[in-house]
């Protein structure tokens, strides 16, 4: 009997959701590549036991699309556009500059296991080509000149966050009991946190999350593994935080406060799920 | 929200929704599609929300957040309703200043848009040109509608189309309409929509049928259905709704490309928010009819855009073709009879049922109906998404809407139809686009990329680039196609890099010819088209790469050279910036590029602030 590890039972739970649904193979590579950003040879052998698919149609899929690979991709992934309006405008040219910049071809990893290169045929944005896109960011118009810069960017990593122009702090309050969830007392990126109590597994215990619409930074009393959906819940009158609407990223619950000036936001509960929308009062018209 | 139960229901909510909306504040329109996001929307939609709550403006101004409008080139742009006031490529400063504004109702003039020809600043965006001569029947709506919203799409009127039928109208009737409208299928083949579900209605429905969008957008330089499903994506919904009416369908698949996450988010959301209100499952709004809409989502391969490499695809598999008949409506996904519409046809269904096919059928020309939205791309000044009447010439799109010329450098061609089309030359810009009219030029409509290329595109370049594209997306089912591809790559790949003879150009033209006429689908069958239509326009270009090793463009590799003229002024940027280490010269002196070094990178040209490389 096979050993239960980690990776297949994880593979075994991704085949089970996709039950009974349409065209299930693609849909679930697609799964196993974005859990770990490629196709690992065991896991596609789970998907062959458990799916009764012989493993040589798995591998036929696996090469026939695109966007799917068979090894291992570095933590960053940069796609180059090669479409016909990127190509008239100089695209080739921006795809070699990222060749000679990251010393790999489309398609290989850098030895420090950092970027991956990609081509692609067309990202759709042709009327501001060349475009490079890089861990889902769109640079527009990229001349040769910029990919130095651009790579640069992504080595430096970490985000950080201060109030400016387009990131900046609101006060927020619980949808059911209207008290303010704004904890002057704790700060997080230099302003008052937002303060809520959760529960994930067992544990229960106050989490406070930035108050700068477009922050991600959170503090919590116990970390929340990745991938973990908690409940929230207000700290005056003890009701859930948690809204009508499912997350269309992840399909986590969102988690619904009221904006102090009229408006609600709504956060993704899941641990590293950037999911979150802003909606003012007033405005859907 | 809650689930409506019947028509009366829905008449309920349109009447309250409609209400809502009239509150006849001024709003702030953002357009936040992926090529919006790329110049900055998120920055800027932030900023309008944070000025509004610290100016306390939200009960006076309105928001909203839309899909893309067509005018990229400006974006990220914002439109103020009711007036129409359009600002260009706003900023996150100019941003706060413009919420400012219309909270005091005023207009600030030096942020309008100002036309290249006159030098006017032009206020309201229906004067400006790119949109003046534009009938914006799709596109428009995507001005009115933020896609996350299914209240917003019925409080203009949408699923209006849908429950008058369910009320009062017949199967028949509705394919009826669709068939006197003359819509066309726009993913490129233009076949009449109306004959397509004839033949679905006809079949035998005791295995079920499907409903099929295709979304697989694959034609590079082509963005237009990307537009329609990120910025109204209820539109294809209602619009497969009312083709499960018409034919008997009840399951329905849309089949996205992966490279289009926001559209495939936006239709998540569209599809939930359906399904919630009772628009998309079983006895829609209290009727009999029943249908619900699968997401499947691509994974990269350009011939699943061909109707049987998609079905094979949506059933899980490998994407290869299969030969037809027998046709997708006779046999179709799983077995089951089924029709496969493209994006922009379905999202005209609910504007036919709403218009009537009379008035539907006014705009355009004798065998052609209606617009078709283009995605106006290359060497122009005003690029973007641009929705045209049928029978307008490629002069009034190139030189009309889309300004012209990027630069000084003249217009040489369009290319339509991406790697299954041609290039039409500047000397038959009076050309009046339709499905035949194109066809007869040697090339086809497709699904609307029309890229413009100017004296600086090599069209040998051009040709060998798609057919380097179509031998590296031909699944290799058919002999001729997955050879055929590759020969003709190879033979321009000489031409291109000075290796060239005119013998070859012979094999060419009969290689174009057999996997023209021998390949099994529709992707190798219109392979050939790139090159035969270069050779017919174009052929002195080839003659010049071959005969005189000499690219009249100045892009193939091989036969060109970079050089340094009297502009330089010894700036040194080319010279820390070229790879090889082939420039020299001193500082504030003209600089020298040594051929032997240089791999033609064009690095030099490209940081070059002076116009000082020249290329030969």
């Amino acid at each position: 009997m096979l050993v239960a590890k980690p990776m297949s039972v994880d593979v075994s739970k991704i085949v089970r959701s996709h039950e009974g649904k349409r065209g299930k193979l693609i849909s679930l590579l697609q799964d196993i590549q974005s859990r770990y950003n490629y196709l690992p040879r065991e896991a596609l052998e789970v998907v062959a036991e458990q799916t009764g698919i012989p493993l040589v149609d798995i591998y036929g899929v696996a090469t026939f699309y695109r966007s799917f690979s068979l090894t291992p991709r570095g933590s960053h992934l940069v796609s180059v556009c090669l479409g016909t309006a990127c190509h008239v405008r100089g695209g080739r040219e921006v795809a070699e500059e990222l060749e000679r910049q990251l010393q790999i071809k489309p398609g290989q990893t850098t030895t420090d296991n950092e970027f991956t290169l990609e081509t692609v045929n067309c990202l759709g944005a042709c009327a501001l080509g060349p475009i490079v896109v890089l861990d889902g960011r769109y640079f527009s118009k990229v001349s040769p000149a910029r990919v130095k810069q651009i790579i640069k960017s992504a080595r430096a990593g970490k985000e950080e966050h201060t109030a400016d122009g387009h990131v900046f702090p609101v006060k927020v309050s619980c949808p059911r009991c209207n008290h303010s969830l704004m904890d002057f007392s704790h700060q997080i990126d230099g302003h008052s946190s937002v303060r809520m109590t959760m529960a994930f597994g067992g544990k229960h215990g106050w989490l406070r999350l930035s108050s700068l619409y477009g922050s991600f930074n959170l503090e919590s009393e116990y970390d929340i593994p990745l991938d973990t959906v908690v409940n929230l819940f207000c700290p005056h009158c003890h009701a859930e935080l948690i809204s009508a609407n499912v997350c269309p990223l992840c399909g986590a619950p969102m988690v619904p406060m009221l904006v102090i000036g009229g408006g609600m936001v709504q956060i993704c509960a899941r641990r590293g799920c950037k999911e979150h929308r802003l909606d003012l009062n007033g405005v859907n018209v | 929200m809650q689930s409506i139960r019947s028509l009366d229901d829905f008449q309920t909510l349109q009447k309250r929704l409609k209400v809502d909306t009239a509150k006849n504040l001024p709003v702030i329109v953002i357009p936040a599609s992926t090529c919006a996001q790329a110049s900055g929307a998120n920055e800027i939609i932030r900023v309008a929300k944070r000025e509004i709550l610290q100016r306390n403006l939200s009960e006076k101004v309105g928001l909203r957040i839309t899909g893309c409008h067509g005018f990229c080139q400006m974006e990220p742009n914002v439109l103020i309703e009711p007036r129409g006031t359009f600002y260009p490529k706003v900023g996150m400063k100019q941003m706060a200043r413009i919420v400012e504004a219309v909270g005091k109702g005023e207009v600030l003039e030096e942020y309008l848009y100002r036309d290249a020809k006159t030098g006017r600043r032009i206020e309201l965006a229906r004067d400006i040109p790119f949109f003046a001569r534009q009938v914006r029947f799709l596109l428009g709506q995507n001005e009115k509608v933020d896609p996350i919203r299914i209240y917003n799409y019925i409080a203009n009127g949408g699923y209006a189309a849908l429950a008058r039928l369910l009320g009062e109208g017949r199967p028949a009737d509705v394919i009826e309409e669709v068939k006197k409208s003359g819509l066309r299928g726009r993913g490129g083949a233009g076949f009449p929509t109306g004959l397509k579900w004839e033949a679905l209605a006809r079949q035998d429905g005791r295995r079920g049928k499907v409903l099929v969008c295709n979304a697989d957008e694959g034609d590079p330089g082509a963005y237009m259905d990307r537009a329609v499903l990120e910025g109204n994506p209820h539109a294809i919904i209602e619009g497969m709704l009312l083709g499960a009416f018409a034919t008997g369908a009840e399951e329905g698949v849309v089949y996205v490309r992966a490279e289009y996450p926001l559209a495939i988010k936006h239709l998540i959301i569209a599809l939930d928010q359906a399904r919630k209100l009772g628009l998309l499952g079983k006895n829609i709004l209290g009727s009999s009819l029943s249908f619900d809409i699968d997401l499947v989502k691509g994974a990269g391969a350009f011939v699943c855009g061909e109707e049987t490499a998609l079905m094979r695809s949506i059933e899980g598999k490998m994407g290869e073709p299969r030969q037809r008949p027998p046709f997708p409506v006779e046999r179709g996904i799983e077995g089951k009879p089924t029709a496969i519409n493209n994006v922009e046809t379905w999202a005209n269904v609910p504007l036919i049922i709403n218009l009537g096919a009379e008035e539907f059928a006014r705009v355009g020309t004798k065998n052609s109906k209606g617009t078709k939205i283009f995605s106006l791309v290359g060497k122009i000044s005003n690029t973007g998404l641009v929705e045209v009447p049928m029978g307008m010439t490629i002069k009034e799109i190139v030189h009309e809407i889309g300004g012209g010329p990027e630069n000084s450098v003249p217009i040489k061609a369009v290319q339509t139809g991406g790697p299954s089309g041609g290039c039409i030359p500047a000397t038959h810009f009076d050309l009046r686009i339709d499905y035949d009219s194109l066809a007869e030029a040697g090339s086809i409509m497709g699904s609307g990329g029309m890229i413009v290329m100017d004296e600086h595109t090599c069209m040998v370049d051009v040709a060998k680039y798609f057919m380097n594209f179509l031998q590296d997306e031909s699944c290799g089912k058919c002999y001729v196609c997955r050879k055929g591809t590759q020969r003709m790559s190879e033979i321009l790949d000489d031409i291109t890099s000075g290796r060239g003879t005119m013998e070859q150009l012979q094999t060419l033209e009969e290689l174009a010819q057999v996997v023209k006429d021998a390949s099994m689908c529709g992707l190798g069958q219109t392979a050939s088209n790139p090159v035969l239509s270069t050779l017919r326009y174009f052929r002195e270009e080839y003659e010049a790469h071959i005969r005189d090793r000499r690219c009249p463009a100045g892009v193939c590799r091989d036969l060109i050279t970079f050089t340094i003229n009297e502009n330089c002024n010894g700036c040194g940027a080319c010279k820390l910036a070229c790879p090889e280490k082939a420039i020299s010269g001193k500082k504030k002196e003209p600089h020298f590029i040594d051929m032997k070094k240089c791999i033609k990178c064009g690095m030099c040209r490209s940081v070059c602030k002076f116009d000082a490389v020249d290329v030969r």
